[in-house]
């Protein structure tokens, strides 16, 4: 599904990612975990496309398609998705034109015509249901005075009537209680399909608990210095990131 | 003085005593009035000159036709190119509607004509020479009007027209006011409004000034609030070789508050000046006056807001904010928002911005599949369309998107 390999990325020309590698199989969910400034969100934009971003070397593909080649638009077509750790607010565009403007492009990327109106309002009130966001929400602009938690499930109702092939959710359990986390996962494990792979990024165990990971990752400077099963998750949470700086120490006298 | 401006003078002269006096008084004021260069302060952006320039030739199109707005059942009057149509023969009670002919009418005439709009507008004084054809529109104290008026300035190509609208929204009266101006081909086009809103009265506004780019036109609307008035407008221009609105504001009585929406559409060469001056001449009003635009190609808007508080309008809450959107490396804007302020203990808010499309929304929508082009039309559009949301009247929002869609497409072309 996705194949990342040996990639360098700077960032106002500052080196973030320093040879990061992953392969994700269809289906599987990988978690990302680390600390601060490992480099877990620009790996989500980097990925993605976003302006700014500078791939210096190395690759990333969906499904043998060259990401890194494509403009953003074209990764999402491609099957990309990205939930933001902070969604943008856009007033004055409403979630429904908005939702509406993506799901038709990317059906006419894939050469398929445009959902009907009246369809596409059906199917974006049964998503919003699935989130437990009002319908109302669609009328109003994109993420504006939505909640923390609110922004979140906009997310996911999006990757819900978008379909991607690969998801990637940057700290999407980041400022939820518990009751919008489970509804966050729910939507997440709804989606998942045994094709569907998930890339989840996340500071807490907590969320592992309800989306469960076929394999956790830790990154550090900018690249994956450990990886487990889900065990690992729970070892991260008693032990910090202390060991890392350990082992740091021991690579630099090695 | 321009040849244009004598030429109104003369007409007005050789009618001396034929005018009825309302009108007369503002013969003087014109003479001495100075017709206004690129020196002039208040006309420092605007080439004065192509008022007079501009070709009136045979109309190359026909009179621009009326049609209904869907949801909105109005009470229709339609001025053609500056003479005023058969008025509609049955009104809601409470509502009257007379000419400026209507010899029943003269003192109420009187009372409003040139009273609330200020004599500095020089193409104001013409009008008021000019606007031979004009509204007298009175809303009895505590009638509420559920039926919009809409008063349409249709102007053909190659005619001059010159139109004049007087509002008394009587005490806890309530009424909505639609002014709309529409034409193709060059023309030339003065159109004034006055509206008084006695106490507690309520007026929801709308101007609508949607003229094609050959069409030269200057006007204003002019309001004043007594105790406890409410007023909501909502401006929209789309520009034309020259196009001048100036809107003032006199907050005359406490407790008045005062909501202005406007919003300007340019392309290709056009022009588009906005003049605001809120008056708070009295204390404990309020003024919230929201102002954005999007400026293509080779256009330039020119914004000026002024907010003057005066020494004893304590208690004062005046907002005042101007957002532009720059869609050319040749387009310009210039914005300048003025608060004066007098009293000491008043809350007040102003600011300006020009700027380019938000990266990170562009971003966030392209991340979704939308492509770049796509999502900048989408942004833009939604950056007006914040204050069309907001337009109390939600039939008329639904009316005036489209349009301001098509206008936009049309924009995105080049």
């Amino acid at each position: 599904m996705l194949s990342i390999k040996d990639l360098y990325a700077n960032v106002e020309e500052k080196q973030i990612l320093k040879g990061l590698s992953l392969d994700i199989k269809p289906g599987e969910v990988h978690a990302i975990m680390g600390p601060n400034g490992a480099g877990k969100s620009t790996m989500g934009y980097v990925l993605s496309g976003r302006d700014g971003y500078e791939v210096e070397s190395g690759s990333a593909q969906l499904n043998g398609v060259d990401l890194l080649e494509l403009e953003a638009e074209e990764r999402a077509r491609a099957g990309l998705f990205l939930a933001f750790q902070y969604p943008v607010e856009i007033p004055g565009v409403s979630n429904l034109e908005f939702l509406k403007a993506a799901v038709d492009a990317q059906r006419a990327a894939r050469g398929e015509e445009a959902v009907s109106s009246k369809d596409f309002l059906k199917m974006a009130r049964e998503a919003c249901k699935q989130v437990n966001l009002p319908a109302d929400f669609l009328k109003r602009g994109v993420n504006e005075g939505f909640s923390g938690g609110e922004k979140k499930r906009n997310e996911i109702m999006q990757m819900i009537l978008l379909q991607p092939k690969l998801c990637i959710l940057d700290e999407s359990d980041s400022g939820l209680d518990i009751d919008a986390l489970q509804v966050v996962a729910e939507g997440v494990n709804s989606q998942r399909d045994g094709e569907r792979s998930f890339i989840v990024v996340t500071h807490y165990q907590r969320l592992l608990d309800y989306i469960k990971p076929d394999y956790v990752h830790v990154l550090s400077e900018g690249r994956i210095v450990r990886s487990g099963d889900a065990s690992l998750a729970l070892e991260l949470e008693e032990q910090g990131y202390a060991w890392l700086k350990e082992q740091r120490a021991a690579d630099e006298t090695a | 003085m321009s040849n244009w401006l004598s030429a109104a003078v003369e007409q007005a002269q050789a009618l001396g005593e034929q005018m009825p006096a309302w009108r007369q008084a503002s013969l003087p004021l014109l003479q001495g009035a100075r017709w206004p260069t690129r020196k002039t302060e208040a006309w420092k952006y605007l080439p004065v000159n192509v008022w007079e320039q501009i070709k009136l030739d045979a109309p190359a199109n026909p009179t621009p036709q009326l049609q209904a707005i869907e949801g909105v059942d109005s009470i229709d009057l339609v001025f053609v190119d500056g003479r005023l149509q058969n008025l509609p023969a049955s009104l809601p009670a409470g509502l009257t509607i007379t000419t400026f002919a209507d010899a029943d009418s003269q003192q109420a005439i009187a009372e409003l004509f040139g009273q609330i709009k200020p004599g500095r507008h020089v193409f104001g004084l013409a009008n008021d020479l000019l606007a031979t054809d004009g509204l007298l529109v009175q809303v009895a104290a505590g009638a509420a009007i559920e039926q919009p008026l809409r008063i349409v300035n249709l102007v053909s190509a190659g005619e001059e027209a010159h139109t004049r609208v007087l509002v008394r929204v009587g005490a806890g009266a309530r009424v909505s006011v639609i002014e709309e101006s529409l034409g193709q081909g060059p023309s030339r086009n003065t159109a004034y409004a006055e509206y008084l809103l006695e106490e507690s009265a309520s007026l929801e506004h709308y101007r609508f000034a949607l003229q094609g780019s050959a069409a030269v036109n200057v006007g204003g609307a002019h309001f004043k609030l007594q105790q406890q008035a409410q007023l909501n407008s909502t401006l929209v221009g789309f520009g034309s070789q020259l196009s001048r609105l100036d809107v003032d504001v006199i907050h005359a009585g406490e407790q008045a508050n005062a909501k202005l929406n406007a919003i300007y559409l340019l392309d290709g060469k056009e022009l588009f000046d906005l003049h605001s001056t809120i008056e708070h001449a009295v204390p404990n009003c309020t003024t919230e006056e929201n102002v954005r635009g999007i400026v293509a190609d080779n256009s330039r808007a020119v914004f000026n807001g002024r907010i003057h508080i005066h020494r004893n309008a304590q208690k004062t809450l005046a907002e005042l904010n101007n957002r532009n959107l720059l869609m050319s490396d040749r387009a310009e804007i210039d914005t300048k928002p003025e608060l004066e302020i007098y009293a000491d203990d008043v809350r007040c808010a102003h600011g300006a911005t020009v700027a380019a499309i938000d990266k990170k929304a562009l971003y966030y929508m392209q991340s979704r599949g939308i492509s770049r082009s796509q999502a900048q039309v989408m942004l833009s559009f939604g950056f007006i369309n914040e204050l069309v949301e907001e337009m109390p009247n939600e039939a008329l929002a639904d009316w005036l998107r489209p349009q301001l869609r098509e206008r936009f497409a049309a924009m995105e072309v080049k």
